[in-house]
């Protein structure tokens, strides 16, 4: 209850129980399904780390099980595979930081935003329990990550007991890191004065500095993007959170044939847009460097193919803007005198080539290594036209067409890159056995994939009047 | 390459309604117009006539009658039709890494424009409608206004015979409301056919030479 007290003859200050009015206002807006919603917090820890033993641990054990465990550790421990781990882990913490600016750990339900965070409480311990979910989500996350990796390299013996005992301290720094870098992007969000990295480790600062509009609008991104991704309508999704284009205002389109134009068209969107064509260059040199580690070296388990084909085939999607453009007109009156399917060739031409390249470097830094094989240097093209034809399988899935429902939403987003991951898989296997008669029939099913993607285009072009 | 009919601006709707369940979106009208003329579509909200120019425009299948242009049926599918049509109907995509003129000169190649006298093109015709200086800006950055008429110099920016346009008047002052007019009076006087709904009379009197009254289903 609120106690009221005079300092002095000028002004009155009045005591608030935090903590009361806090359990009070669950009480009002939740009742007991807030206390309910808590325990399904810990369910979800239950389930996740059920999923890991269950799952994770045979998978990493998997992923590092080869017939050369000494040369697979050597290689591991070399300065190439360091660095990727460290660009890997950049990366992650970036994508955490990119994260934040659209949704923070730290976001309540609007009536609390809205009816509780009006009230003069403490805002630190208003928002703690959002903030607590998700540093307790990181740290379990991150931990439960380390061990499996580690457990998945000892198991395998690559390596022993104590790195075991290392990623597993290592994975629950970075969770804790990751956590902390994604409150202090939320903070960084809303301008104010106090946003320095100092926040990382003064959390309880770093809540007091969240704005009631910029939680508003973080929980508004939330829905938009729930929304968004369980009707199977990204754009939305895309244009709601995408930073408004200001680069390169004064580059022009060059104006010239049909087909040549709309390809300046994506490059020109890229220059615009670099942070687009950095993600996409980071992620295809992952993935890209991967792919050809487990294309090149015997060594290497099959499964790292499996691996590295996700960031490429996002690495492509990054910089395939036009691609998600073309079938986002779907339905609206024709501007362009291009037809659908050359208009999407055209679209695949900058990605193509870009992720061609990164795939050319690293065979090249491959090269000049070690002998590459040419059934090697064959299967990444095959792993390429894969790429591709999943990518314009993506861009032209339409919307769902089933009932809505959250598993199925999330098997017809995953089909596309599912299909180049597996098929991508299955030529790595099929090149390291050297089964060429079987690898050639892998090919052409690529081959008539890309053309089924192609004639998806068409389809869903005129879909809309069927 | 392949070989697209160039079709007239002969616009035939006959009897074309349309119906959804048991609800009527659209009861069967009539619409005729011939290459140099504007007919203009007038009713309340509601009564159908973005619903009409969309079966026009071969985007929608109406559930009675048939829509035809240049003779043949209107199917968006058809190149010809496609071709023949340029239309706005709603809020076009934009390309947000794109500037207003950079989609103009985007525009005018694809449909074979001459290269050398492309940027020329899109700038005289940013200058008729009054937005020249917002050349080198991106569509996000538009006042909802200025988004009309960069949608409609969109819509202008390809060759057509037959243009469809639903409210062009929508969020104009009444000087741009001239400039639109003056424009829409240019293409139907070089021959195209202009089919659109518009809800401000002066306009309608203006430009029409035929006003067909949609009437509302209830």
């Amino acid at each position: 209850m609120p106690a009221d007290a005079r300092d002095g003859a000028e002004h009155l200050d009045v005591d608030y129980d935090d903590h009361e009015l806090l359990g009070q206002a669950d009480w009002v807006i939740g009742g007991e399904a807030a206390r309910k919603a808590r325990r399904q917090g810990l369910y979800a820890g239950y389930v996740l780390f059920l999923g890991a033993l269950v799952y994770g641990f045979p998978i990493a054990q998997t992923v590092f099980r080869t017939s050369d465990a000494a040369r697979l550790g050597q290689q591991l421990r070399s300065p190439v595979a360091v660095a990727l781990l460290v660009a890997s882990v950049l990366a992650l913490l970036g994508a955490v930081v990119f994260a934040g600016r659209f949704r923070g750990p730290v976001v309540p339900p609007m009536p609390w935003i809205d009816l509780v965070l009006g009230a003069p409480l403490d805002r630190a311990l208003a928002l703690r329990r959002w903030w607590r979910y998700a540093a307790a989500g990181g740290l379990f996350v991150g931990a439960l990550s380390g061990l499996t990796i580690g457990a998945g390299l000892a198991f395998a013996g690559v390596a022993g007991l104590v790195t075991m005992a290392a990623t597993t301290v290592a994975g629950t720094a970075l969770g804790v890191l990751a956590s902390r870098l994604w409150l202090w992007s939320q903070v960084r969000s809303w301008p104010g004065p106090d946003r320095g990295l100092s926040l990382l480790w003064r959390v309880p600062d770093a809540l007091r500095e969240l704005h009631a509009e910029s939680l508003r609008a973080h929980s508004a991104n939330t829905s938009t993007l729930a929304g968004s991704a369980l009707t199977g309508n990204l754009r939305t999704a895309r244009l709601a959170l995408t930073r408004p284009v200001h680069h390169g205002r004064t580059a022009r389109l060059r104006a010239g044939r049909p087909f040549g134009v709309l390809v300046r068209r994506d490059v020109l969107g890229l220059r615009r847009t670099p942070g687009a064509f950095l993600s996409g260059l980071g992620l295809t040199a992952l993935g890209g460097a991967i792919v050809t580690w487990a294309f090149v070296q015997p060594a290497a388990p099959s499964i790292a193919a499996t691996i590295g084909l996700l960031p490429l085939y996002l690495g492509f999607g990054a910089w395939a803007e036009g691609l998600r453009l073309q079938a986002d007109n779907v339905g609206v009156p024709s501007l362009l005198g291009a037809n659908e399917v050359t208009e999407a060739a055209a679209h695949a031409v900058t990605p193509t080539a870009l992720t061609a390249v990164v795939l050319g470097v690293w065979a090249g830094v491959a090269a000049f290594l070690g002998p590459v094989p040419a059934s090697a240097g064959l299967s990444l093209l095959l792993v390429l036209v894969l790429v591709v034809a999943g990518n314009v399988m993506a861009a032209f899935r339409g919307s769902p067409t089933f009932s809505l429902q959250p598993q199925m939403v999330v098997a017809w987003y995953a089909m596309p890159a599912l299909v180049v991951v597996v098929m991508g898989s299955l030529v790595a296997v099929l090149t390291k056995a050297g089964r060429y008669s079987w690898l050639a029939v892998i090919s052409w099913v690529a081959y008539g994939l890309l053309a089924w993607a192609f004639s998806r285009v068409r389809r869903l072009t005129y879909l809309h009047r069927a | 390459m392949a070989a697209v009919a160039v079709l007239s601006g002969e616009v035939r709707a006959e009897g074309v309604g349309k119906t959804i369940d048991e609800t009527a979106l659209l009861l069967p009208t009539d619409v005729r117009a011939d290459p140099g003329e504007c007919v203009v579509l007038r009713g309340p909200n509601g009564s159908g006539k973005t619903t009409l120019l969309r079966i026009i425009g071969g985007l929608l299948v109406p559930t009675t009658g048939t829509a035809t242009i240049g003779g043949r049926e209107a199917d968006e599918r058809d190149r010809a039709v496609r071709a023949a049509v340029a239309a706005l109907l709603g809020a076009p995509t934009t390309y947000r890494d794109l500037t207003l003129i950079d989609h103009l000169v985007l525009i005018d190649s694809t449909w074979g424009g001459e290269p050398a006298t492309s940027d020329d093109r899109g700038l005289a015709l940013l200058d008729r409608l009054g937005i020249a200086h917002l050349d080198d800006r991106f569509p996000h950055e538009l006042s909802s206004g200025q988004e009309q008429l960069f949608r409609l110099a969109l819509t202008f920016s390809r060759p057509s015979s037959v243009v469809l346009l639903d409210e062009p008047e929508q969020r104009l002052d009444t000087t741009k409301r001239q400039v639109v007019a003056e424009l829409i009076r240019e293409r139907t006087s070089g021959g195209t056919t202009v089919v659109m709904a518009c809800h401000d009379p002066d306009l309608t009197a203006s430009l029409a030479d035929h006003v067909v009254d949609v009437v509302p289903a209830r």
